[in-house]
């Protein structure tokens, strides 16, 4: 090994440090391990600067590629599927299903895969009777599973690497909200957050974001992006205003929320349910709910006095008040309730709210008839805003097309990259600057994946057309340094590397400066876009040129 | 032979180099005419897809037969287009894409009486954008594309120091695309969000080879004016020319599965076909023009 001359600069040194970095980033999932490789990575470049010994590089290069194995392999070992979400209230959670768990076997049969794991599944559930499962955890954990219908969790298989993909390539929901006909103060986009976010809580969606945005022109929006599975009834629960009225007559007895005369909203067991479904005349199937909510004393006290002045109606199927109790959402009718003669001026503090759902069959009525309930009763805890709202982008992507999609990309970047050695190897006839050329290109690349991965960007559509942006910009930078280097001018290497870096310089910040603007435009849509250019050029003028050029440099001497 | 060749081809372009700023200056008329005539007939300078005007996309992962479809929509909702995404290695149809200017709730409607089958997360992705958002996110765009232009003239001035030379960079950058644009609509071509973005892009990549010919033809000490541009041009065509390539074949690939991409890749495309003849012409001759000027004074 002698024969090797392996004195790096500390330009190539960094590369290679930032590419360690950028792999355990990518791959890893202990920050230790990572925090050891970066302060590592450090002693190396300082260390390096001083000791002159023909070794070192060769000692500290094999010390981190075995460490980075090291951190990275396990990533790739690991079998199962993780959980992402877990249906709030449900028995799943109960019985200690938690989010970001792996499930590594079910009744001691090895899950591999998702259809490993849906295939179990289906063969067990839904049973006549009970059953219990025994759930085993990758930390451990053993869950035992007792009950006749499937846990209600989503799962999906585990990702090797910690790229965060976008909605666009991995599928799920994304909607931009605001008031309508009027603008929101940052406050109000700031609480119709919240409110939106507990909604979505109570209705049991785990894996979601929601954030204020504006964009240029200062109007401010609810950005709400949630992954995977998109509910049906999406666009309510986020574009309604979800003004919930319960009314005798003209006079409103309590509304929505906590704060405004309900006091809790019973959900499971005795307390909600399906009572009974059956067949309409025209053949459809319909069902009723019905479920309990307990009003504040000062409502039931309203309640109380209004009922006193109502009159009694003696029917044959019973004896019910003049007046109905109306229940209304966002103002249409939602249903009409008879009040039974003994609720007459009492003071009661519990009231039974029922509705009922519709469907082509009885399952279908049965699935609609629960999601109405459970929407009614979001609405009932979570109270109303003070606005309308109006949904002005909506987005659901399917997670199929996103697979094909990144294999496609993969192909066309593959397809590009080999285009342009054509160009080079033809141009300067010189395998070497090729090579140079191609690993500084794709290490570009995985520097940027690493960046995202470390900070959790969100990798979608316009973050890979940065990257491609990136690559271009990165390219030509690179064929100025290999013309300066060949150019027939009585300069040293270093000073003709210097003349090059005046006009690198000078491209990046003209491309950066004009990015600038599109971070804020459009609600931040496209700030994927501008964000992943300005780290890739960026990394491009600090990281991976400068070590090219001394890569450059070497092949020259 | 080859020596003669070159030394005419100075000749030529020291002779006529000024004549040569008719080419570029004719056609940037010319778009100027197209894009009058354009705005006369529609109120707009150019054509614009739901993105910028609001509606929907819906993609279909079910096999149909795409005319037909057509067909049919175009009765039931405003504006309908399709278009058809392949496998690139099979060319299986793998999905069908959708735009309509109608709403998500209608569009997914009337596919799936078309299709006769319920439209779920599995089969079908929808993306509804309403006009109002698409209206002010059109508008700032177009002002992300002024402020940036308006940055990258300020960087210029501030890199050369020197009026003409970085008017004429300016200038240039300015040219390509107008151009562009005249091509783009002129294919009939609609813009869209990924047009615009295009666009932007277009900005640093054309401004890329006038920076690399100016520092050549300013900050150099070595060799004539035409040594200097010929070294410059050398570096950058081949920069553009790579540049070029790896768009077309990234294209070729991208044009099956996503317009998004194939939008932002051929808008590119032209626009660094337009930036040769900028660079190499509208820009080198007003500088050997300012030079030749100051080296007689």
């Amino acid at each position: 090994m002698a024969g090797i001359n392996l004195k790096l600069t500390w330009r190539i040194r960094l590369l290679i440090v930032s590419l360690a970095i950028a792999f355990a980033g990518i791959f890893l999932y202990s920050p230790l391990l990572l925090l050891a490789i970066f302060l590592i990575g450090l002693i190396y470049i300082l260390l390096g600067i001083f000791l002159k010994n023909d070794y070192y590089d060769l000692i500290f290069l094999s010390f981190m590629i075995l460490l980075v194995l090291f951190a990275t392999i396990p990533a790739f070992l690991q079998d199962g599927v993780s959980i992402k979400s877990v249906d709030s209230n449900s028995t799943a959670m109960e019985q200690g299903f938690t989010q970001g768990e792996i499930i590594v076997s079910i009744n001691n049969e090895k899950i591999e895969s998702l259809e490993d794991y849906t295939q179990l599944i289906t063969s067990i559930y839904p049973s006549e009777e009970p059953i219990k499962t025994v759930f085993k955890t990758s930390s451990g954990n053993e869950i035992i599973y007792f009950s006749s219908e499937a846990p209600k969790i989503v799962v999906a298989e585990i990702s090797k690497t910690n790229i965060k993909t976008g909605l666009d390539l991995s599928g799920g929901s994304r909607a931009l909200v605001k008031a309508e006909n009027r603008s929101l103060t940052q406050a109000e986009v700031r609480d119709l957050v919240d409110v939106i976010s507990n909604r979505l809580n109570v209705y049991g969606i785990a894996d979601m974001a929601i954030a204020p945005v504006s964009d240029l022109s200062g109007e401010n929006f609810m950005l709400v992006e949630i992954a995977g599975t998109t509910p049906d009834d999406l666009r309510d629960l986020i574009g309604q205003q979800g003004k919930f009225e319960a009314k005798i007559g003209n006079e409103t007895v309590f509304v929505g929320g906590a704060d405004n005369g309900i006091a809790s909203v019973g959900t499971s067991g005795q307390q909600a349910g399906i009572r009974e479904c059956d067949q309409a005349q025209d053949g459809t199937h319909y069902c009723n709910f019905q479920f309990t909510i307990y009003l504040t004393q000062q409502a039931a006290e309203r309640h109380a006095r209004i009922t006193s002045e109502l009159e009694v109606n003696r029917t044959q199927q019973g004896n019910y008040l003049s007046e109905k109790l109306d229940l209304y959402v966002d103002g249409t009718l939602l249903d009409s309730l008879l009040i039974s003669e003994g609720l007459k001026g009492q003071v009661t503090t519990q009231i039974s709210i029922s509705g009922s759902g519709q469907g082509e069959t009885r399952e279908d009525a049965i699935t609609n008839t629960e999601k109405d309930m459970k929407h009614l009763q979001t609405i009932l805890k979570t109270g109303s805003l003070p606005y309308k709202l109006e949904i002005v982008k909506l987005d659901t992507i399917s997670p199929t097309l996103g697979k094909e999609f990144i294999r496609s990309i993969l192909i066309a970047g593959v397809a590009a990259l080999f285009a342009i050695s054509l160009v080079i190897f033809f141009r300067y006839r010189n395998i070497k600057s090729v090579l140079a050329l191609l690993l500084t290109s794709i290490s570009e690349i995985i520097i940027i994946l690493g960046i995202s991965s470390l900070f959790n960007v969100n990798f979608d559509l316009p973050a890979i057309a940065g990257v491609l942006a990136t690559i271009g910009t990165g390219i030509d930078s690179q064929i100025i340094v290999l013309d300066e280097t060949h150019s027939k001018v009585q300069l040293s290497i270093k000073q003709k590397i210097k003349r090059a870096f005046k006009i690198i310089l000078g491209a990046y910040f003209t491309a950066l400066v004009a990015l600038l603007p599109l971070i804020w435009a459009g609600a931040g849509l496209l700030k994927g876009f501008a964000i992943t250019t300005i780290i890739g050029i960026s990394i491009g003028v600090l990281i991976t040129r400068p070590a090219f050029t001394d890569i450059i440099k070497k092949i020259e001497e | 032979m080859a020596i003669n060749l070159k030394q005419k081809a100075i000749r030529f372009h020291d002779k006529y180099y000024k004549h040569l700023l008719l080419i570029p200056i004719i056609i940037l008329i010319l778009v100027f005419i197209q894009l009058g005539m354009t705005y006369s007939s529609t109120g707009e300078f150019f054509k614009k897809d739901i993105s910028l005007t609001g509606g929907t996309t819906a993609t279909i992962s079910i096999p149909a037969n795409q005319e037909q479809l057509e067909l049919e929509l175009s009765d039931k909702l405003d504006g309908v287009e399709t278009r058809t995404i392949y496998d690139l290695i099979t060319r299986e149809q793998k999905a069908i894409i959708i735009q309509t200017k109608s709403s998500a709730e209608e569009t997914r409607q009337v596919l799936e009486e078309y299709f006769q089958t319920e439209l779920t997360e599995e089969n079908s992705s929808f993306e509804f954008t309403g006009a109002s958002l698409s209206e002010s996110f059109f508008k700032q765009l177009l002002i992300a594309i002024g402020i940036a232009f308006l940055f990258m003239a300020i960087v210029v001035f501030i890199l050369f120091r020197n009026f003409v030379p970085s008017l004429a960079v300016i200038i240039s950058a300015f040219a390509d695309i107008m151009m562009t644009l005249g091509l783009v609509n002129l294919l009939g071509m609609e813009m869209s969000t990924a047009g615009i973005v295009a666009f932007l892009m277009l900005i640093g990549y054309s401004v890329d080879t006038d920076i690399l010919l100016t520092t050549h033809c300013l900050k150099r000490s070595e060799g004539g004016i035409n040594k200097r541009i010929f070294t410059a041009f050398k570096t950058g065509i081949t920069m553009t020319l790579t540049s070029i390539l790896a768009l077309g074949f990234a294209l070729a690939i991208v044009s099956s599965f996503s317009i998004v991409l194939s939008k932002i890749f051929l808008i590119l495309l032209i626009g660094l076909g337009f930036d040769i003849l900028n660079t190499w012409i509208t820009n080198v001759s007003i500088l050997k023009w300012h030079l030749n000027k100051k080296s007689k004074e």
